[in-house]
């Protein structure tokens, strides 16, 4: 087994995720989180940049909060993929032995956290909403177990870097200060090209829509049986932003980056419409955090009602639009 | 017979749906909910038979856990798994992650896998960490949030659909693979009726120990970096819960909100 001394490990690392120059939101709430667990251990903000030509990244990761930046930058890592990305991070965190490693729990930061966490032989924990760092520089991260029902602490104390993918939406973003200033440096790339082993085909990213921002949602699901045109009418006339269920995701007819959930986005906004909804708790999970609640549902028993503050027993289409036509002409008047 | 040999993990959850609260500690009680398997590895398990389908792979169910885990075992050779591997011992007790996917990494690599399958996560545990961790322990390849998969045999490599926010993309994996599969994607086929008949009246697992692996000093509570810290049960968020009559009577909490 690996014996480690802990004592030699130091500071606090973010992941700064970004695709072809576009950073994923999730990256900036992770800075802004970290800047607090450094303020406790009085130690450095590291941000890790991985990808093709990012000197705008990393000058933005500066903005966020980030004390130094480090890039790595080479072609082999545009577009993403799980090994090159594993064993060039895993690279550095052996030479530079950071304390606490922070990652988004989007699909890249869950795909390739494992390639780093059982080379090192560190500890990774999934999915965590809460995190602290007591005087000892351990972190506590806490997540949903069981359903949400039951907030747990995960610990690592023998062993480092002490790793959790973060879920998005959960913490928020800092305001960029242009004027911050730090080092941003480029590290040895460690992976070559003829070593890895996947090839990217084909990449097709359209709708990247970011909710966690939204103030007020109509999120679809099963029960609108693929007509969102309702459901649409009634977010225009509430200007509010479209979500759904990973049913309503998986059918195809809205896009993943729009799904509220345990698996998707946390969201927060000051009224959350629930449109053909049942109330999994896997989608609950993203969404209780909201406001004011209010369910759409044809069925008198579905669990979403508990969850709800408001509830109406009715078909998506007829609601909504009746919802649309009545606030449609007052929606100045709730802006302001 | 068989050119590749795909082997798919499958584990034992409470029913997500039956668990309820203890009346006398309030904690949840896990215990009296009944075990089915983790809904995710179903459509693993139609992934795998779908490449059985195209290309006669041998297909391999694997599960740790107790021998009361068998139930999955079984379901699974129902649908149409070849066969059916327990992995069961005291050692494991304890383990996270990190010695889990070492150990399902060890049992690929002792069935001689040119594909492992996993479903996205587990619903009890729901890290979504073991499919990358087997690929890590074994050096392999890996594809996760895998929506459709193909085997090249011709190419000694697998070419996937992956979802990835706002889109998807195509990506081909060198031979051996570990591919988790997007819950959602691979709708489970039903059991034959024969099938199902022979795994409940003929079929009995196989059984492999820690040591018949030979990893009886790296599994484990020992070898886990992480461990429970405390639990709080969280307070559910207080809702008002008032079904109305009327497309009217919404209005009010509307204006109310968004104020
Ligand atoms: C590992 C894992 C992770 C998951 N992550 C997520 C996640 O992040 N987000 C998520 O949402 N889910 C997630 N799920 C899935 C979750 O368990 C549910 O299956 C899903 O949320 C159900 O979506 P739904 O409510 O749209 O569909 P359904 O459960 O099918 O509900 C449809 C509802 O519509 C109602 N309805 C039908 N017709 C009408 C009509 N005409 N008008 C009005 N209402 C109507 C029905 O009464 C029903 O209540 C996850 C599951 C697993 C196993």
């Amino acid at each position: 087994m690996t014996e480690i001394d802990p004592d030699e490990y130091e500071g606090v690392w973010v992941f700064v995720e970004e695709h072809a120059g576009e950073v994923m939101p999730v990256s900036w709430e992770l800075l802004a989180e970290g800047r607090k667990l450094t303020e406790t251990t009085g130690q450095e903000l590291v941000a890790l940049v991985i990808g093709e030509d990012c000197e705008a990244v990393a000058e933005a990761a500066l903005a966020h909060g980030a004390d130094r930046v480090l890039v790595a930058d080479d072609p082999v890592f545009e577009p993403y993929r799980a090994d090159p990305y594993g064993a060039q991070f895993r690279a550095m965190v052996e030479e530079r032995k950071p304390s606490i490693v922070l990652i988004g729990g989007t699909h890249t930061g869950r795909d390739f956290a494992g390639r780093v966490a059982v080379p090192t032989h560190a500890g990774l924990t999934a999915d965590v909403t809460e995190i602290d760092v007591d005087e000892a520089g351990i972190l506590q991260a806490r997540r949903p177990a069981f359903g949400g029902d039951v907030l747990a602490t995960i610990l690592c104390e023998d062993h480092r870097p002490q790793m959790a993918t973060i879920r998005p939406g959960v913490f928020e973003a800092a305001e960029p200060d242009p004027d911050r200033t730090g080092e941003v440096e480029r590290v040895e790339v460690v992976v070559a090209e003829d070593e890895t082993m996947s090839e990217v085909l084909e990449r097709v990213v359209g709708d990247r829509a970011d909710i966690t921002e939204a103030e007020r949602i109509v999120a679809v699901g099963a029960g609108v049986e693929g007509d969102l045109e309702p459901a649409r009418a009634l977010a225009a006339a509430l200007d509010a932003d479209l979500a759904a269920t990973r049913a309503a995701v998986d059918e195809g007819w809205i896009d993943g980056s729009r799904q509220v959930g345990q698996t998707g986005k946390t969201v927060r906004p000051e009224l959350y419409v629930a449109v053909g909804v049942s109330g999994a708790i896997q989608h609950v999970e993203g969404m209780n955090k909201s406001g004011v609640v209010l369910a759409i549902n044809t069925d008198p028993n579905a669990p979403i009602f508990e969850h709800a503050d408001y509830g109406i027993v009715g078909d998506h289409a007829e609601v909504c639009h009746e919802l649309a036509d009545r606030l449609s002409g007052e929606t100045p008047e709730l802006i302001a | 017979m068989h050119d590749f040999t795909v082997v798919v993990g499958v584990k034992q959850v409470p029913d997500a749906d039956e668990v309820g609260l203890d009346p006398d500690t309030g904690r949840l009680d896990r215990a009296s909910a009944p075990a089915v398997m983790n809904p995710p590895d179903r459509c693993a398990l139609e992934a795998a038979l779908s490449l059985k389908d195209a290309h006669a792979a041998r297909v391999i169910a694997v599960t740790m856990g107790p021998p009361m885990a068998t139930p999955v075992l079984r379901e699974a050779v129902a649908m149409g798994c070849d066969d059916g591997v327990l992995i069961t011992d005291r050692a494991f007790a304890g383990s996270d992650t990190w010695p889990t996917s070492l150990t399902l990494a060890r049992v690929a690599e002792h069935l001689d896998a040119d594909v492992v399958l996993c479903g996205e996560e587990t619903t009890d545990s729901s890290t979504g960490q073991v499919p990358p961790g087997i690929a890590a322990h074994n050096g392999w390849a890996q594809l996760t949030y895998v929506e459709a998969l193909d085997l090249r045999p011709e190419e000694g490599r697998v070419v996937a659909h992956r979802d990835v926010e706002g889109g998807y993309e195509v990506v081909a994996a060198d031979l051996p693979v570990v591919v988790a599969v997007a819950f959602g994607s691979f709708e489970p086929r039903p059991a034959g009726l024969h099938r199902k008949l022979f795994a409940e009246t003929e079929f009995d697992p196989r059984e492999l120990s820690a040591a018949d692996l030979g990893i009886e000093e790296e599994v484990g509570l020992a070898v886990s970096p992480t461990s429970v810290g405390g639990m709080e049960t969280v307070q559910p968020v207080d809702r008002q819960g008032e079904v109305v009559d009327e497309v009217d009577d919404l209005l009010g909490p509307i204006r109310e909100a968004v104020a």
